[in-house]
């Protein structure tokens, strides 16, 4: 590594300075200009995405199972891939956070299980407990994130979770006019 | 009780559309505390803030509440609402009303009385459940933008945490209005 890399080795213009200045300021870059060491890992946030991410790649694996069970008929398996979408796209923006603040992204399981699976209602109750799990979970965790950004990213995942609890309770007639203990 | 609706076709939209840009440039303005918001009642946190930008949010969320409190109960009174469905409305009336009494109690704690809902709300057209439904489905859609929105401006934790299980009600009521619309949930 070059000393270089801690010491500018080129004269900065005013203008240069002042373009770097409003630069930072626009983007709000407080961290401009430390060395590397400096980054903040977010060790607490860390930990709990990789506890979400273990979420989302259970999730994946019961959509799978869902749909690979040949039990879903045509509207709950366009569902099903609707949801398991949604919660790839929560997963490749976990591990991408993760990756981000120098974590390592946990793996999905090899195996997961999701006890017997002998109906459509069966998969429809799984999935609804694992929404529901993961809803309480980012709730839970919301006021633990202390990186803007990602507390920011998973906002709409809580919305996802939600919006998918709900969809499962309606399906399994179950009361959705309940408010939540606050 | 709210006034009867009158017929407006585009008011109503572009209310919403101004609403929300007051909502998201007084968002943007939030203090860390400003949104202590909702509720937590720990005044000591709110004072430690920006008390202006508090009080802006405070006032927009409950504005916001208050409409959607007027709009379900413009949709029961208007008796066009099957009872299934007005069972599920007066509930989600319900979690506004608690919303609302929230934010009340947080301006009221900072000294402030706060602002009691419009004498008359602008609904549009209601000659139908769908047009009620819609009516609703729309609040609940702003109110999860705005809410979903604020989450960028909290520091305070406890704050953080009532509005995330206000979003999570949001949400909630959006889902079952959109399903009971026909609008897709996936």
């Amino acid at each position: 590594m070059s000393k270089n890399n801690t010491t500018n080795p080129r004269p900065v213009s005013r203008r240069q300075a002042l373009q770097a200045a409003g630069l930072s300021a626009a983007l709000g870059v407080a961290a401009l200009g430390k060395p590397a060491a400096a980054v903040v890992r977010y060790e607490g946030d860390l930990a709990i995405l990789n506890v979400a991410l273990g979420l989302e790649h259970q999730a994946i694996a019961a959509y799978d199972a869902g749909a690979n069970s040949k039990l879903l008929n045509a509207d709950q398996l366009k569902i099903a891939v609707s949801f398991q979408n949604d919660h790839k796209r929560h997963r490749d923006a976990l591990i991408q956070f993760i990756k981000r603040f120098h974590g390592t992204p946990v793996a999905p399981k090899a195996s997961y299980d999701f006890g017997t699976i002998t109906s459509a209602a069966d998969i429809v109750k799984l999935a609804q407990s694992l929404e529901d799990g993961a809803m309480n979970a980012y709730l839970a965790n919301a006021g633990k994130l202390e990186n803007r950004e990602i507390l920011n990213a998973a906002v709409p995942i809580l919305e996802d979770e939600v919006r998918h609890n709900t969809v499962f309770k309606q399906l399994l007639g179950m009361d959705v006019t309940e408010r939540l203990k606050y | 009780m709210v006034d009867k609706p009158e017929v407006n076709l585009v008011g109503p939209a572009l209310e919403e559309k101004n609403f929300r840009r007051e909502w998201l440039r007084l968002a943007g303005t939030a203090s860390a505390g400003a949104i202590l918001f909702l509720l937590t009642g720990d005044t000591n946190q709110l004072y430690a803030q920006s008390k202006e930008g508090d009080l802006g949010i405070l006032s927009a969320a409950l504005y916001l509440e208050q409409e959607a409190v007027a709009a379900y109960q413009a949709g029961a009174e208007s008796k066009l609402l099957p009872e299934g469905v007005l069972k599920v409305a007066v509930a989600f009336q319900s979690d506004h009303k608690y919303h609302r009494d929230g934010i009340s109690g947080v301006l009221k704690s900072l000294g402030v009385e706060p602002r009691g809902p419009e004498k008359k709300y602008d609904f549009g057209r209601l000659h139908s459940d769908k047009d009620i439904l819609r009516l609703a489905r729309d609040r609940e859609s702003g109110a999860v933008l705005a809410y979903g929105t604020l989450a960028s401006n909290l520091l305070t934790k406890a704050v953080l945490n009532f509005g995330a299980n206000v979003l999570v009600d949001e949400v909630r009521h959006r889902t079952i209005l959109n399903s009971v619309l026909g609008i897709p949930n996936y």
